[in-house]
């Protein structure tokens, strides 16, 4: 019986795994499922995912991070910068059939900053563009409000994918949301919520056709189910890979990892009005406390790079000149001394619980702060109660963790929302000298200057001992290696267009 | 009453807004309360919640914060999916415990009682995410004999359905022992054992239908554990149910369909507890005729 | 003198043990298992009279919080069940005797209660109010203590009309009696092994919610905090979370035993 019992398990186990390793299709599982595939519904890493094999933008981001054209095949700056003109491509079309032209691109941006727009969370992203005219049907004026000196890497993501008018108005958003069609290089052809999407080639995609014949995403929210897949051959790709797994998938013969530079950078913020992190000498001190070397070491395995400032190597605004803290535990000590903090004085480190990882980063840091006398301490939370209460309503213990994101790898786009007066994610800093220094760096138009304020941004962040600058963490896939020529990008946005699997 | 509870604390704990702007750089309080106003949040909390509950009678369940999908359709994916998987764990759990829990009465103290007792008790003391994933490192990735994850065919069931059996059977096992020690040691069986009826006949027949009340009354205990329980079970094998869809709902602050979820749940647990009611109706009578 | 019986033994060797352990870990590791070595992470168990049992990934020992983690695991499943027990043994005593009004009340209150699927209740609320030790025992205390309410009043429905209740009665003893002489002893036996189970249970779940992401802050040591967090070192250093979970089915082993021995004792046909 035994025995009938486990040939029959294994008849069926190869009938079960047979159509997933035919060739040419692609399974990746990913944590989240979108929901909506509106460009203009989320900001979700999730949608940027499947959205930049679906949409096309005006421009395109390489894996480089460079910016190339797309839809758009050339721009200029005019009126000083206040108007930019871009040629669009021609002979471009819908995976629908409908053409693209300058009136998609009016619409798409007609849709983004009116009304539909405001129910979504991506307007806040473009509201420095004024109006969008048709010059001629292949050529389109984007007209500024306001300065921005990121948009144009805004215009290769999320809100600013284009969208077909006539399909748009004759389905309704309902369908669209569903049932999305851009001029990208897959099209949707199933959607499970929450389960599975699947994608096939757009044979007319002005790029050429995909080499895939079929691109599957599942979503799959625990790390551990995702390795599992991967390991079990029935997904190609696993894209949410904690550290403590990487050994897991790297002694599986038939799998590799691949570990690149990614873009978010995990920093521990201090709470500057209260407490004993009010004192500048105590938050220096904690900052030497901390051996960030030896934690990126052994607990991150080395999958991420010391920070000195609140971005990556990648990120505009970087000055590979500063300098971080040394780990200096004696001077830290002295330092606590000098500043009256008597031993045992709790210093608590708020962070998100849901995060495995930061769970040991956060007891680590905890455990070098109590070797200076201190007595450290960890609360997690739960991530909505942290990022709508703790943290904007300026609710946090001595220290918190905070995690951004940073897509378009300019610093204005931390720095001003982290250290500005009054923003959401300041709830504790208010420095006349630091607004002034973030407010010009974005009035200037000039590429070099503005580099220039930004890194004076980072070294006066770095003297005041605002934050302990922990790491910029690797994004790690975990990847069969039947898949080739995949080059996996450092924003998470893989454009699978060349990619096959044996 | 259930369904006010849990809209009041789901709102009390953050703004969905909030959630769907994350990461979204730039966010102010203006763009916020558009968002709201695109979701209904701009209205007083009672007209959200007697909206929410017109609909559901209605058969409106509202629509997702998340991507406006419609909530029935989300609860239609997702409730038989937990459903099928709740009844399978729960039956092949019966089927386990009833033969081994009798047995292990019937031979109070015998090395056979020691040996299911033990088991048992080990079985309770797993947690059943742990359980889950060693199941899934044995067969889902040593062996490879069935998929570690999904709800794509009988196959991938057969682990989630497993995992819930074991820790569901192992209570049972103890539970029918209990009962059945104490309906053997009443007067009744006592007399129709030594009027020399077949051993097998008095158990089955006389004292299997008397702890029939302690086990009904706990089963229908367990279905409300056994719905919350499938949650963690759910999450480990992506299987895309109701505990799926309310852990989901948790985390993103999805009101409608956590209230959606919750309220669903909670009717089914009442109609199950009816319908054990009902039976104690039928069974009941028996006692008094022995 | 009666032989000792097995039950006895072998549960007051598994849970006394591991209680006593737990309870002298302010001596034997005054440091509660917080001490931690980077350099010494996930270091293998059996190879080094430092470490035992191996360390975690942020180079704690294994050892010192598996013992240290009991305080907080069995805290919170002892104060549970007792609270949960009495407050259920008293409702359910009052439906299942009494009847009528106060059956109705207290049943209807139980089903309103049973409606709630308790773990995604613990989940949104833990999610708000963040998972304090002490809210969570309250909370596991007014989510079961219906169980126990519905199984005395099952088993004092079916006790009410026995021979021997019924006896008691015609000799004219008062209520309180009754109950205390005749029923009580009686229920006891499902109430000790629900109460030996939900034990079991609450340290369970205590690590659900932790694998969850809303367990209790991870640096005093738990099992079920252990058990979750070594989940994903399970193929790779295996240590991390099975002693915990070792640690785990010993007392619930231990503990379920006990309750055994004690229902055989309090039983009074069993003797």
């Amino acid at each position: 019986m035994m025995m009938r019992m486990r040939s029959l398990f294994v008849v069926l186990a190869l009938g079960f795994a047979a159509p997933v390793q035919a060739g040419g299709i692609l399974t990746l599982a990913q944590a989240q499922d979108p929901a909506s595939y509106d460009p203009i519904d989320t900001f979700l890493i999730s949608w940027g995912q499947i959205g930049s094999n679906v949409f096309d933008g005006l421009v395109q981001r390489g894996a480089d991070m460079a910016i190339k054209p797309a839809l758009a095949t050339s721009w200029e700056f005019l009126d000083g910068g206040a108007r930019m003109r871009f040629k669009l491509r021609q002979g471009v079309t819908f995976q629908n059939g409908e053409a693209f032209d300058a009136t998609a691109v009016k619409f798409t941006f007609d849709r983004l900053l009116g009304p539909d727009g405001a129910k979504g969370p991506q307007q806040s992203n473009y509201n420095a563009i004024g109006s969008v005219e048709i010059v001629d049907p292949f050529t389109v004026d984007i007209v500024m409000k306001r300065p921005d000196p990121v948009i144009l890497t805004k215009f290769a993501g999320y809100g600013a994918m284009i969208v077909p008018p006539k399909y748009i108005t004759d389905v309704g958003k309902d369908v669209f949301k569903i049932k999305p069609i851009g001029t990208g290089p897959f099209k949707v052809v199933d959607y499970q919520p929450k389960v599975s999407l699947t994608l096939e080639p757009y044979a007319k995609h002005w790029e050429g056709i995909s080499k895939l014949d079929k691109l599957i995403y599942r979503f799959i929210v625990e790390p551990d189910t995702q390795v599992a897949e991967l390991q079990a051959g029935r997904i190609d790709i696993a894209t949410n890979v904690p550290v403590s797994l990487v050994p897991a998938i790297e002694k599986t013969a038939t799998l590799k990892v691949e570990s690149i530079t990614g873009p978010s950078v995990t920093v521990l913020r201090f709470n500057t009005a209260n407490g004993i992190t009010k004192d500048e000498r105590v938050r220096k001190a904690m900052i030497m406390a901390v051996d960030r070397e030896t934690i990126v070491k052994t607990i991150l395995q080395g999958h991420a790079k010391t920070v000195v400032s609140n971005q990556s190597a990648l990120s505009f605004g970087f000055d590979p000149n500063q300098k971080p803290v040394p780990f200096d535990p004696a001077g830290a000590r002295a330092l606590l001394k000098a500043a009256g903090i008597a031993p045992g004085t709790p210093a608590q480190i708020d962070f998100q619980s849901n995060n495995p990882l930061f769970r040991e980063v956060a007891q680590a840091v905890a455990g070098y702060l109590t070797a200076v006398g201190l007595k450290g301490g960890v609360k997690g939370y739960e991530m909505n109660i942290m990022t709508n209460d703790i943290i904007p309503n300026g609710k946090t213990a001595e220290m918190f963790q905070f995690g951004w994101g940073g897509w378009t790898f300019d610093y204005d786009n931390t720095a001003y929302l982290l250290y500005h007066s009054g923003e959401r994610w300041n709830p504790y800093d208010k420095d006349p000298i630091l607004d002034k220094m973030l407010e010009d760096q974005r009035l200037s138009s000039d590429r070099a200057q503005r580099e220039k304020l930004l890194q004076g941004v980072a070294h006066y962040v770095a003297d005041h001992a605002l934050e302990i600058p922990m790491y910029n963490l690797n994004t790690i896939f975990g990847v069969n290696k039947r898949v080739k020529g995949l080059v996996p990008p450092a924003d998470n946005r893989f454009r699978l267009t060349d990619v096959t699997v044996d | 009453m259930v369904t006010l509870l849990v809209a009041w604390a789901v709102r009390l704990s953050g703004d969905p807004a909030v959630m769907l702007a994350q990461g979204a750089g730039s966010i102010n309080a203006q763009d916020l309360i558009n968002i709201r106003e695109g979701l209904g949040l701009d209205r007083p909390f009672s007209a959200q919640y007697f909206g929410f509950i017109g609909g559901m009678l209605t058969g409106d369940m509202g629509r997702s914060f998340m991507g406006g999908t419609s909530v029935g359709l989300l609860v239609a994916q997702a409730l038989p999916r937990t459903l099928l998987l709740a009844v399978s764990g729960l039956g092949l759990a019966i089927i386990i415990a009833i033969p081994l829990g009798v047995h292990a009465a019937v031979k109070k103290g015998a090395a056979a009682d020691q040996v299911i007792r033990i088991v048992s008790l080990l079985g309770l003391s797993v947690p059943n995410f742990w359980l889950a994933l060693m199941l899934v490192l044995i067969f889902g990735i040593t062996l490879r004999w069935l998929p570690p994850s999904g709800a794509e065919g009988p196959l991938s069931l057969v682990m989630p359905t497993v995992t819930l059996a074991i820790i569901l059977a192992a209570s049972n096992v103890r539970l029918v022992r209990s009962a059945m020690l104490d309906t053997l040691s009443a007067q009744y069986i006592m007399v129709a054992r030594s009027k020399g009826l077949r051993d097998r006949v008095v158990l089955y027949k006389h004292a299997l239908a008397n702890c029939a009340i302690p086990l009904l009354t706990y089963l229908g205990l367990q279905f409300g554990g056994l719905i919350g329980g499938a949650l963690v079970i759910e999450r480990v094998f992506n299987w895309p149910g109701m505990g799926s869809l309310a852990f989901d709902a948790v985390s993103s602050r999805d009101y409608p369909v956590l209230q959606a979820v919750v309220t669903v749940l909670a009717a089914m647990i009442v109609l199950v507890n009816l319908a054990i009611d009902v039976l104690y109706r039928l069974v009941g009578p028996r006692i008094r005729k022995e | 003198m009666k032989r000792l019986s097995p039950d006895l033994l072998l549960g007051g060797i598994f849970a006394g043990g591991m209680a006593l352990a737990v309870l002298s870990s302010g001596w034997t590791f005054p440091d509660n298992g917080e001490a931690m070595d980077l350099t010494a992470r996930l270091r293998a168990p059996f190879a080094d009279w430092a470490h035992p049992l191996g360390t975690d990934p942020i180079g704690r020992d294994v050892l010192a919080r598996v013992v240290a983690g009991g305080w907080v695991s069995l805290t919170v499943g002892m104060l549970s069940v007792l609270g949960a027990s009495v407050f259920g043994v008293f409702m359910g005593l009052i439906a299942g005797y009494f009847g009528g009004v106060w059956d109705l009340v207290v049943m209807r209150w139980a089903d309103v209660q049973l409606a709630l699927p308790f773990i995604l209740v613990a989940i949104t609320f833990t999610a708000i109010l963040g998972a304090d030790q002490y809210f969570l025992i309250m909370f596991m205390i007014i989510a079961q203590w219906v169980q126990y309410a519905r199984v005395v009043r099952a088993s004092v429905l079916s006790l009410r009309e026995r021979e021997f209740v019924q006896a008691a009665r015609a000799m004219g003893l008062i209520d309180l009696a009754i109950i205390w002489r005749h029923i009580l002893p009686n229920a006891f036996g499902p109430v000790l092994v629900l109460m030996t189970l939900n034990i079991a249970n609450n340290i369970l779940l205590e690590s659900s919610l932790t694998f969850l992401g809303l367990g209790i802050d991870p640096i005093t040591p738990s099992w079920g905090g252990m058990l979750a967090d070594g989940r994903t070192y399970l193929q790779t250093a295996w240590w991390v979370s099975v002693f915990p979970g070792v640690a785990i089915m010993m007392m619930v082993l231990g503990l379920n035993l006990l309750g055994d021995w004690l229902r055989d004792r309090l039983d009074p046909r069993g003797g």
